[in-house]
């Protein structure tokens, strides 16, 4: 029995999954509850709106013959859904220092397990593979795309057991990374990104040139976007531990200018390379995360 | 650079406090994780630099503060190139000559006298010199300055006394007058080092202030002389204690003069310690002039006569104030008094109202049978003598019992009835045994009293002898110069029967003694000693010294109190009430000539100059000289204090104002 949609809609505040220590019912509730909204929405299908037909072929799966078009026709035709063209999704989950920062209730490296869970539940309910890789200055976790039932378990566990630790490099996971997908399909990299555009650019072009669809999630925390300090306040860098005193006035005011400005700078890198950039606000609802990612799914298309 | 209590160093571990200190303080300020700097301005990290770098300083400064305290505990110093004779620094030179008796030995001051000009020369120009001499005391023979002529004109007026020099005394002394010189002071100590002259403690010949000691011996070589010790009197004559120093065996003659004339004449052949005992001398009466002289070739002619007196005066007179010219109190006095072997007096009573009060002033004490006995202008001439210096031993009768208020005391009678009641006594006991009168007394406890004066006793009296009764038996009181002993009971048989015990024989000799002064009058002293003239009269006079030269100044001759036998010989003092003779002779310490050792005279310049942080060397040789530093560390210590407050304090102002 799916729960009622105010319900579902709870499940999705971050506060409310912090409490939920399965990463698998996590993924089940954000899903469900994004869903359940989705339904009502007139704007958005899934992926059981119809696509286009074409002949059987041995070895599909007879559950998806038309049966009526095979009355009127007497031949056999295979319906195929919105749902069943990309069926390849790889999530790539950033576990630097930087992505301990935040909370309560979640930290950023929270919210994206949150975030990668449920888009590999999402992807899962499509049929689409899934994989995983968890990464900071080194991969730290692999898991290649399946689609097999019994594979979802082990990425999501994959994704739980991520735990900030060091710094940031994006060339040599993501080098790694293409060495071991030769398939196309969808990119998501889950990350702060902390550095600089062309940085990142190094490191996902190749992935673009490769043929991948690239979605750049990038998770902060409100206080990163609008810090709130009321004196002046040693700041220490979690990767490098350089600390730096600001002055109250500065994060009110340049500050925000300036994580605005990054902001639009990696969007603009990112759609130089036809990625698209999602920002994610830690205190935000992981539907519109979802949401996201769908819609970038349906440009894919 | 060193330290001169090193150990003090170990209190700069105390500088670990601040550093932990600030180490917390460090750790407690407001940090907080960020996931990234890369947005951050660098210039707030300017700021954070800044406030970081002021929070160094004030470690810095309280740091510096502990180490500067360790510091200056720890006495650092710095080793300057010296300034010696040779080298002209800057600084205070003090010649200082001995002019003791030893001093006048054969050629020794010529010597002296000469090194003192040499020490002079070899100062360099420009140098602040004073030229000293010492003997009993310290004496300044010319005013600080570069100017040598001036001292070597002071030099030439040296002369030998006839007084004893005490090294510790006079160390004191240069360290007291070298307090206000210009350091380093340096000591040009022109001496025979005579051992005698060294006190018993020998830190007491290491002056302070004095950086360095530089010694001249003069008199050198194995000196001879024979001296006079003593003379004591005997029951047959004079004995003569005479001493021989030196190892040469030399005949002298000994010559005893009695009143100026030769009466006797030993001879001498051997050294060492001799008595001589001269006997059957006629004295005449009076004081009588003793001189001993010795005829001799030794080095040191100074100490070879000695002067003493022997008094062979007829029995004094005492008067004593009664009614009863006849009467037993007479006869009690008389028989005390004429009793004492040592000094005899005549009583001479003196009848109330048949005598005129002003020759009291001839005595030096009187007595008094009956207090209440006598009038009023009696009262005033006694209270007169008393003011002047008169002493005066007064017994209660019944005519004191009578009175309400004493004569001469003001004292009123207490409610205490005057006899005890039917066949009552009361025998003294509380003695007052300090005192001298009674201190030789014995035998109080046996002496029954039946009646006595009870006085209220007043603030001026000290109560001697108190009854079992606890009423005062014998009272002092002192009233101007004079002493008043008051018996509060009479010489009569009803009244005690004190005349009757031994204990009155000595307590009438002890008194005497006591109100007369004769105890405390010596008729030998030593040069240098002082004679107080209030012992031997109570009112002026003159004193004629050895040379026939009187001693005090018309005015002096009504307020000085004593003067100084600085001369060996016989002093005359003359005095409205006595004559009287008394001898000065040469310290007999003076006589030997031995000197110091070189070891010791050696350990007295090092420890000199160990004083002042430095070894000593010889006379011209350069050696460091250290300058303490300690001063400057607290000055510096001081302005660390202020720094180290002022930004403590500008770096809590704003968390002040937080708190606020």
């Amino acid at each position: 029995m799916l729960p009622s949609q105010s319900t579902a809609r709870d499940l999705l505040h971050p506060e409310v999954l912090a409490g939920l220590k399965n990463l698998d019912l996590v993924a089940r509730s954000v899903v469900e509850g994004f869903l359940i909204g989705l339904h009502r929405s007139p704007t958005f299908g899934f992926s059981q709106e119809f696509a286009e037909y074409r002949a059987y072929a041995e070895g599909d799966d007879p559950r998806f013959i038309d049966w009526n078009v095979y009355a009127r026709t007497g031949k056999t035709y295979i319906k195929r859904f919105l749902g069943d063209t990309n069926s390849h999704l790889m999530i790539l989950l950033d576990a630097s220092a930087s992505m301990g920062f935040g909370g309560p209730p979640v930290s950023k490296l929270r919210y994206g397990q949150f975030l990668a869970a449920s888009l590999s539940f999402l992807a899962a309910r499509q049929h689409d593979a899934v994989g995983c890789m968890i990464f900071d200055e080194e991969v730290r976790d692999y898991r290649a795309p399946s689609s097999r039932a019994g594979k979802l378990q082990g990425i999501l566990h994959c994704i739980d057991s991520a735990e900030a630790a060091v710094g940031t490099r994006f060339d040599k996971p993501f080098d790694k990374f293409r060495e071991q997908v030769s398939r196309r399909g969808l990119v998501a990299v889950i990350s702060d990104f902390y550095c600089d555009a062309e940085d990142l650019l190094a490191g996902v072009r190749p992935l673009a040139w490769h043929g991948q669809d690239v979605v750049l999630f990038q998770v902060l925390d409100q206080q990163e976007l609008d810090p709130q300090f009321g004196n002046n306040v040693l700041l220490e860098d979690l990767e490098t531990g350089k600390a730096i005193e600001v002055a109250p006035q500065f994060m009110r005011e340049a500050y925000p200018k300036r994580i605005r400005a990054h902001i639009d700078s990696l969007a603009a890198a990112a759609a130089s390379i036809g990625a698209d950039h999602v920002l994610v606000n830690t205190s935000d609802l992981l539907d519109e995360a979802l949401r996201n990612y769908l819609l970038f799914r349906q440009r894919r298309k | 650079m060193g330290f001169l209590a090193p150990l003090f160093l170990v209190g700069a571990l105390a500088i670990a406090l601040p550093i932990w200190l600030h180490r917390l303080q460090t750790q407690s300020s407001d940090r907080q994780s960020f996931s990234s700097a890369m947005l951050l301005e660098t210039t707030e990290e300017r700021v954070h630099l800044q406030k970081k770098l002021k929070y160094l300083v004030l470690l810095a400064l309280r740091i510096a503060l502990l180490l500067m305290i360790a510091l200056a505990f720890a006495k650092p110093f710095l080793n300057r190139p010296p300034t010696s004779l040779t080298a002209g620094a800057a600084g205070t030179h003090l010649i200082l000559v001995d002019t003791s008796v030893s001093m006048s030995r054969a050629g020794v001051f010529d010597q002296a006298i000469a090194v003192a000009s040499q020490a002079v020369d070899d100062v360099p120009p420009g140098t602040l010199l004073q030229l000293l001499n010492v003997d009993d005391a310290l004496h300044i023979g010319s005013s600080l300055s570069a100017d040598k002529a001036a001292h070597r004109a002071a030099i030439s007026e040296l002369k030998v006394s006839a007084l004893r020099l005490d090294f510790g005394r006079a160390m004191a002394a240069v360290d007291r007058l070298a307090e206000s010189f210009p350091p380093p002071v340096t000591l040009h100590l022109i001496s025979d080092f005579q051992g005698s002259a060294m006190p018993v403690r020998f830190a007491d010949v290491v002056p302070s202030r004095v950086t360095r000691l530089i010694p001249y011996v003069v008199g050198t070589g194995s000196p001879f002389n024979w001296s006079v010790k003593y003379v004591r009197e005997t029951a047959e004559g004079l004995d003569v204690g005479l001493m021989g120093f030196g190892d040469r065996e030399r005949v002298a003659d000994v010559e005893l003069l009695l009143n100026g004339e030769v009466v006797e004449t030993r001879g001498l052949s051997e050294t060492g310690p001799v008595t001589l005992h001269f006997t059957n001398l006629q004295y005449e009466q009076g004081d009588n002039r003793i001189q001993v002289r010795i005829n001799t070739d030794d080095d040191l002619a100074a100490d070879n006569q000695w002067f003493h007196v022997v008094e062979n005066e007829p029995p004094a007179s005492v008067p004593l104030i009664t009614l009863n010219r006849g009467g037993l109190p007479v006869t009690y006095l008389s028989a005390a008094l004429e009793s004492d072997a040592g000094q005899s007096y005549h009583v001479e009573p003196l009848v109330i109202g048949e005598f005129d009060a002003r020759v009291l002033g001839r005595y030096r004490w009187a007595l008094l049978d009956d207090i209440g006995a006598i009038d009023e202008e009696l009262d005033h001439a006694l209270t007169a003598y008393l003011q002047n210096g008169g002493n005066l031993l007064a017994f209660s009768g019944i005519r004191a019992a009578n009175s309400s208020v004493l004569p001469v005391t003001g004292h009123r009678m207490s409610a205490a009835t005057v006899g005890f009641g039917g066949n009552e006594f009361q025998s003294p006991e509380q003695i007052d045994t300090s005192h001298p009168v009674l201190a030789q007394t014995e035998g109080w406890h046996t002496v029954n009293v039946s009646r006595t004066v009870p006085i209220e006793v007043q603030a001026a009296d000290q109560v001697l002898i108190r009854l079992e009764n606890k009423q005062p038996f014998l009272i002092e009181r002192r009233i101007g110069a004079g002493r008043l002993l008051l018996l509060l009971n009479g010489l009569d048989n009803r009244w005690n029967d004190l005349p009757l015990r031994p204990v009155f024989v000595s307590f009438i000799i002890e008194t005497a003694g006591y109100l007369s002064g004769i105890n405390e009058i010596s008729k030998t002293y030593t040069t240098g000693a002082s004679l107080p003239l209030s012992l031997v009269g109570n009112a002026s006079g003159q004193v004629v010294d050895p040379d026939g030269n009187t001693v005090l100044s018309l005015a002096d001759t009504t307020r000085a109190q004593q003067i100084n036998l600085d001369k060996p010989g016989f002093y005359e003092v003359y005095t409205s009430q006595d004559n009287m003779l008394v001898a000065a002779n040469i310290d007999p310490r003076e006589s030997d000539l031995t000197r110091i050792s070189q070891e010791l005279l050696d350990r007295w310049q090092d420890a000199t100059a160990r004083l002042d942080g430095i070894v000593a060397g010889q006379p011209g040789t350069v050696e460091p000289e250290p300058v303490e530093l300690w001063h400057w560390l607290l000055f510096i210590l001081a302005m660390v204090v202020i720094a180290e407050s002022m930004l403590g304090n500008t770096y809590l102002a704003p968390l002040a104002r937080a708190n606020r």
